[in-house]
């Protein structure tokens, strides 16, 4: 069924020419759906439908434009459809212009009709259904969905507006309800190459005065006890506080953050990074703009050198014995001031101008995002007056092009942003990753640009001993109005063992089967008879269900487990005794310099990369191999041989003496 | 996104219209219908990408006959997300060293309009990209890396879900399409985890082949590929047979066996696959010289014949694909990805149709309708088939079959039927196929008293020599949650969780590097034989779910092992 006032062909010219240059990809499906309105030209709205297919392939975006043409020329979308076989299921729901209810089951209906949007052709459909089958439920879906069609249609009834068939008072009435600028001159344009009633226009050239006036409006500013006269204390918009104007801006700034003392990973991630963009940034824009390090802390001008071996050409350090642990208002104090050496408009409370910088405030600053990194990063940027990207994974500098209108001060208008910082981040839940951008208003200044950055995202760089960098010492008294937070005490949360550092490791594997504890107890004889040994154990241990005896049992446990989900060790002598050397295991301690394994299996895998392999019982070997090192041989490695095994194949070592072997169930192996 | 709150919810969630839990062939379908119809669509799927949980043999069917077809849904399906169109199908019927083929292709043909192999990672990763198009459009989005714990509740009634990553999501409907296992079936009440005999499962290994070995080796073009059936004596008495399927550049090499029968026979189901892979029959196609296994992967399937669910919603909750039982295994027909697509769009039909009703806790009961109407559940779960058991399965009836076959009566009769081509027409009969009884007779018994009296004998050597389980385990990538076991061993005595030993793929008797291992506690002079218990290697098939006494859980979003094939 073809509504035949729509029937009209596609001969005839477009009204308002200027609407077919819409470039589909620039617009939403809902700014699209408006802008569509003003195309009548079936040609126009196909190449649309082309343009959007080649490019961002919106499936709503599509339906849209589909959707104006159905309004402007029905059969040529029917014809359409029947050309794409291979949608059919979908397109018979979606692109026909009406449907025949018959062929339709009462299921498939509903989905159907949500692609009918006039109400004139569900009317029609309504009909054949009464005709034909006059299923009940259909009637009522149908019903519904006129309702619905119907409803919606007086929402959005003035988005299609023909000035020729208006009153002036009409267009005085149509025009209030739209405030979008470009819509309006549209509508200027339409009368004035139409009838051109001077009246008309004046409507129209008003309502475009007030919607621009009205952002004018917005810009004046309004002390804040009259901006926000409901509240009590209201907090003072420190635009008019602190801004700059004009103000000078240079230099990536970078957050080192030191815990109990130690510079932590993150901080050297950053430098490595935050070299990166200068380097590029000064090429790109012919610059000479460096890497600050910031330091604040109790003796952490010992990082300095640190700091610039990583990237830093400037570290910038303050170091108080009262600024051991971090202290927000002290932090952001020092911060602050550092970031503005004196320069307005916090004038005379800092030190004075200083020779190694000649800018007002830092161009970008860059924090980690750790807890206290993202503490003090949110208060130094609302401090300098800036904004904050929290948590980022991505940094790169580039110049951007912008149209909103709160960036370019007036709509409509694009502005270049040079230099801009674009900051990555995964968004709340992990969809994916939006960009942010700290970009100036035409009244007021986005500077210094900041992001705090998540801990790993970027490489640890290589160090560089021969960089050059230059250290300067902040000053300024610290009011111990700032240190009102005292921290009395502290405990370091138990990590559990730790057996990185260790010269010698006795890992204990499955082989203790046959008695469990009596295994434990000699592989921790093993360990005790060198200085700076320990027992680990495998996975099969940790997860085994042998019964362990008490004085034994905690080393059994997880926080002694080897390997790929264990500790990573890489101590002088490892001894694997029952262990078969899962891929899992040999990860966590493959870069051991000796490696010696105890096992009853010739063929076990361990085999591959140890030095010395012996084939034996751990517990005829154990002891054995205790009594060696007790007996005062202290060269590990000779005690191994002599313990009863040769070099195997499997890895290079320099030392591979024959032996005596007269242990029992020690038997000589080479391969 | 929006933050409304869900009817009748009592705090502040999160809600959607739509939560789809799951991005494979189910949730996918779901997913699209549902973002075409409008509905505001959030999707989470646990792997880290879509796909890189599941594994299937892999073969997905479109067939004639159902209302929806992955095509219809991803028009471009075919082009991008499969590995190659299925042209040709054999059976072979193994004794010893002898062989009978038949060719099996007029049955998949039947009621087929085409049939492909897939690789899941590919394939669902490729659905994923498109399915968040689809629902980005609508304000929801897919979300990896996010695991659906639990149901969240309403004075009792379901409205949404909880998950280990994110704050609770409402939703007006929540589709499980979670898989095997789904936790949310079995939180509604809808599925449990107890009876072996209601599970097969599934072990295979993806192998590289040269470049234009698979064209070369069986004599197909680059747009055409085969399936290949395996029954008969090769697995000493387990129920159940092998496949192979070819693939772009890799072959799937796998059995499918009936779950009790591996815990009945004590089976090591990683060492059958071996057998399946030295047998001489394979030396035409794989070379021990060059053999390369990219990845040993292995999965529960339900028997839809007897688990898949006659009404399976709840409140708002719906359940499609495996987490609903709907996965049809008759005979060599392995059909899961196609009902599960079917069952998916049919949701997302139920639900825009009650939405527009005003309506929407109406969905699960259209969906469900839809089910019937649609003849989804004739094919899934056959009547017919629950008819025919009584008898067929009837272990003084399958003796008697088995013995017939034996004896020289049923030989006479045997290779009359051969001669007069009886026997490849029944392997062709759908209806055949769809009461293939449970028992040893159709695996094993027939297969073998075929082959032996008229295969051929094979005269190539196999020489291919399988890594060992501690390797496949090592060269599969796992994201361990440490510390965070989602498995735990309730009861450890033999008795109750010893079978886990042998049935899980990754355990074996001996084998110190698996997830079951058995073990001899000596205490106070008395020794008791118990299984210790590590979740890090498991590849998460479920085999430990319904065969021990455990609680069981899927590893949080993201954590746990990877598929890099599926
Ligand atoms: C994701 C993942 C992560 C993993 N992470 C780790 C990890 O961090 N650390 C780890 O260790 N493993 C890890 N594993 C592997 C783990 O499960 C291994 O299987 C385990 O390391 C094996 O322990 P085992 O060598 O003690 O036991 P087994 O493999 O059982 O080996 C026992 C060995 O003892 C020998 N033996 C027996 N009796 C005697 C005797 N009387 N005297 C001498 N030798 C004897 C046997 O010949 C055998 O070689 C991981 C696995 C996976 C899948
Ligand atoms: S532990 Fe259980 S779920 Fe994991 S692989 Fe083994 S049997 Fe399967």
């Amino acid at each position: 069924m073809t509504d035949p006032n729509n029937a009209n062909d596609d001969a005839e010219p477009s009204a308002n020419e200027e609407n077919v240059g819409i470039d589909v990809g620039e617009h939403t499906i809902e700014e699209l759906e408006t802008e569509l309105q003003d195309v009548d030209d079936p040609r126009v709205l196909e190449g649309l439908l082309d343009a959007e297919k080649d490019g961002k392939r919106r499936q709503g975006a599509q339906e849209a434009i589909q959707e104006r043409m159905d309004a402007v020329s029905p059969p040529a979308a029917a014809v359409d459809a029947e050309e794409e076989p291979k949608e059919a299921k979908y397109r018979e729901n979606a692109e026909e212009l009406t449907l025949d209810p018959s062929e339709y089951e009462i299921a498939e209906l509903g989905p159907a009709l949500q692609d009918v949007g006039a109400p004139e052709e569900l009317e029609a459909i309504r009909e054949a259904e009464q005709d034909g089958e006059d299923r009940d439920p259909v009637l009522t879906l149908l019903d519904s969905r006129i309702e619905k069609v119907e409803a919606e249609d007086e929402d959005t009834g003035n988005e299609e507006i023909d000035l020729a068939e208006m009153s002036v008072a009409d267009v005085a009435n149509a025009v209030r309800g739209i405030d979008d600028v470009a819509e309006l001159e549209d509508l200027l344009d339409q009368e004035e190459a139409g009838e051109d009633r001077d009246p008309v226009g004046k409507q129209i050239r008003n309502r475009i005065e007030s919607v621009e006036g009205s952002d004018e409006e917005v810009e004046e500013r309004l002390p804040p006890e009259e901006e926000h006269p409901h509240l009590d204390h209201p907090t003072a918009d420190k635009q008019y506080v602190k801004a700059l104007e004009n103000g000078e801006y240079r230099d990536t700034w970078v957050y080192c953050e030191t815990q109990a003392g130690e510079l932590i990973d993150v901080s050297v991630e950053m430098l490595g990074k935050a070299r990166e963009l200068m380097d590029s940034y000064n090429e790109t824009y012919d610059e000479d703009e460096r890497v600050v390090a910031v330091l604040i802390g109790d003796d952490v001008s010992r990082h300095a050198e640190t700091c610039i071996a990583y990237g830093a050409d400037v570290v910038v350090y303050h170091e108080d014995e009262r600024l051991e642990r971090y202290q927000h208002k002290a932090y952001t104090e020092l911060f602050c001031d550092m970031a503005r050496w004196g320069g307005a408009p916090l004038d005379g409370k800092g030190p004075d101008e200083a020779d190694w910088r000649d800018y007002d405030e830092p161009r970008y600053t860059v924090f980690p995002a750790t807890n206290n990194g993202r503490d003090l990063s949110a208060q130094v940027q609302a401090e300098l007056d800036s904004g904050l990207a929290s948590d980022c994974s991505g940094l790169y500098i580039e110049d951007t092009v912008i149209s909103n209108p709160v960036k370019t001060g007036q709509p409509g208008a694009k502005k270049d942003f040079e230099r801009v910082l674009h900051m990555k981040r995964p968004d709340f839940s992990g969809f994916e990753y939006s960009t942010i951008l700290c970009l100036d208003n035409p009244t007021r200044e986005f500077h210094p640009q900041g992001a705090s950055v998540i801990p790993g995202s970027f490489p640890v760089p290589e160090a560089d001993g021969d960089r050059d960098g230059e250290v300067i010492e902040h000053d300024l008294r610290i009011d111990e109005e700032w240190l009102r937070v005292s921290v009395t005490d502290y405990d370091r949360i138990d990590e559990g063992v730790d057996l990185t550092g260790k010269d010698v490791i006795v890992c204990m594997g499955r082989g203790i089967g046959d008695d469990p504890t009596r295994g434990m107890e000699l592989g921790l004889e093993l360990a005790d008879a060198f200085e700076n040994a320990d027992v680990g154990v495998t996975r099969g241990i940790v997860t085994g269900s042998y019964q362990f005896d008490g004085h034994v049992e905690q080393y059994t446990e997880e926080d002694r487990q080897i390997g790929e989900t264990g500790q990573i060790v890489e101590p002088d002598v490892y001894v694997a005794a029952g262990v078969s050397g899962a891929i899992q295991h040999k990860v966590g301690m493959d870069d051991s310099e000796t490696v010696i394994a105890i096992n009853t299996d010739p063929d076990a895998r361990v085999r591959d990369f140890t030095d010395y392999f012996i084939e034996g019982d751990l517990f005829d070997v154990l002891p054995t191999l205790t009594e060696a090192v007790e007996s005062g041989n202290p060269d590990v490695e000779a005690v191994a041989a002599d313990g009863g095994a040769r070099t195997d194949g499997g890895r290079e070592t320099d030392d591979s003496r024959g032996i005596d072997g007269e242990r029992d169930g020690t038997t000589e192996d080479e391969r | 996104m929006s933050t409304r709150n869900g009817q009748g919810g009592g705090e502040e969630y999160e809600h959607y219209e739509a939560v789809v839990v799951g991005c494979g062939p189910g949730g996918a379908a779901a997913a699209a219908t549902l973002a075409r119809n409008g509905v505001e669509t959030l999707v989470l799927e646990r792997g880290a990408e879509a796909g890189s949980k599941n594994v299937s043999g892999g073969v997905i069917y479109a067939e004639k006959s159902a209302p929806y077809t992955i095509d219809d849904l991803f028009p471009d399906f075919r082009a991008e997300a499969t590995e190659r169109p299925i042209t040709h199908n054999y059976i072979h019927n193994i004794a010893g060293e002898k062989v009978k083929t038949f060719d099996l292709t007029e049955i998949h043909e039947n009621d087929t309009e085409w049939a492909d192999a897939v690789l899941r990672r590919r394939m669902d990763s490729w659905l994923e990209t498109r399915v968040h198009e689809l629902t980005r459009e609508t304000g929801g989005g897919v979300l990896t890396g996010v695991r659906a714990s639990g149901l969240l509740r309403d004075d009792g009634e379901i409205i949404g879900v909880t998950t280990d990553e994110l704050e609770p999501i409402t939703a007006d409907l929540v589709v499980g399409a979670d898989g095997v296992n789904s936790e949310l079936a079995r939180e509604a009440g809808l599925m449990d985890w107890e009876e072996p005999d209601e599970w097969f499962q599934g072990v295979k290994a993806v192998i590289s082949m040269p470049e234009g070995a698979i064209e070369d080796r069986f004599d197909i073009a680059e747009d055409e590929g085969e399936t290949h059936l395996f029954s008969g004596d090769l697995y000493e008495g387990v129920r159940g047979g092998g496949f192979l399927y070819t693939n772009a550049e890799t072959l799937s090499i796998g059995n499918v066996f009936h779950l009790d029968s591996i815990v009945e026979e004590r089976a090591e189901v990683s060492e059958l696959l071996d057998t399946l892979l030295t047998h001489p029959l394979l030396a035409q196609w794989i070379a021990g010289d060059e053999y390369e296994e990219l990845e040993y992967s292995a999965k529960l399937v339900p028997d839809s014949k007897k688990v898949a669910h006659p009404s399976p919603t709840e409140d708002r909750l719906v359940l499609v694909g495996d987490a609903a039982g709907q996965m049809q295994a008759q005979g060599p027909l392995i059909k899961g990805m196609n009902h599960a697509v079917t069952a998916g769009a049919l949701v997302g039909e139920a639900f825009a149709v009650a939405r527009s009703r005003g309506d929407r806790s109406q969905a699960g009961e259209r969906y469900v309708q839809s089910l019937y109407d649609e003849g989804v559940m004739e094919k899934i779960r056959p009547a017919l088939y629950d008819r025919s058991r009584s008898v067929t399965e009837d272990r003084r009836a399958a003796s008697f079959a088995d013995r017939l076959v034996g004896s020289s009566v049923g030989r006479a009769g045997l290779d009359a039927m051969m001669r007069a081509g009886i026997v490849e027409r029944l392997y062709n009969s759908p209806r055949m196929m769809q009461v293939l009884p449970d028992t040893a007779t159709p695996y094993a018994t027939l297969p073998t008293a075929i082959a032996k009296r008229h295969g051929e004998p094979i005269a190539e050597e196999n020489t291919v020599s399988p890594p060992s389980l501690e390797e496949r385990i090592g060269e599969l990538t796992y994201d361990t949650d440490i510390g965070n076991p989602h498995i735990v061993v309730e009861d450890e005595s033999w008795e109750a969780s010893g079978a886990a030993v042998t049935a899980c793929p990754v355990s074996a008797k001996d084998f110190g590097g698996g997830c079951y291992r058995e073990e001899v506690v000596k205490s106070n002079g008395h020794e008791e034989r118990v299984v210790s218990f590590d979740s890090q290697p498991c590849v998460e098939c479920g085999t430990c779910a319904i065969v021990a006494d455990t609680h069981w859980e899927h590893p949080r979003g993201g954590k746990g092992v990877e598929f890099e094939q599926g």
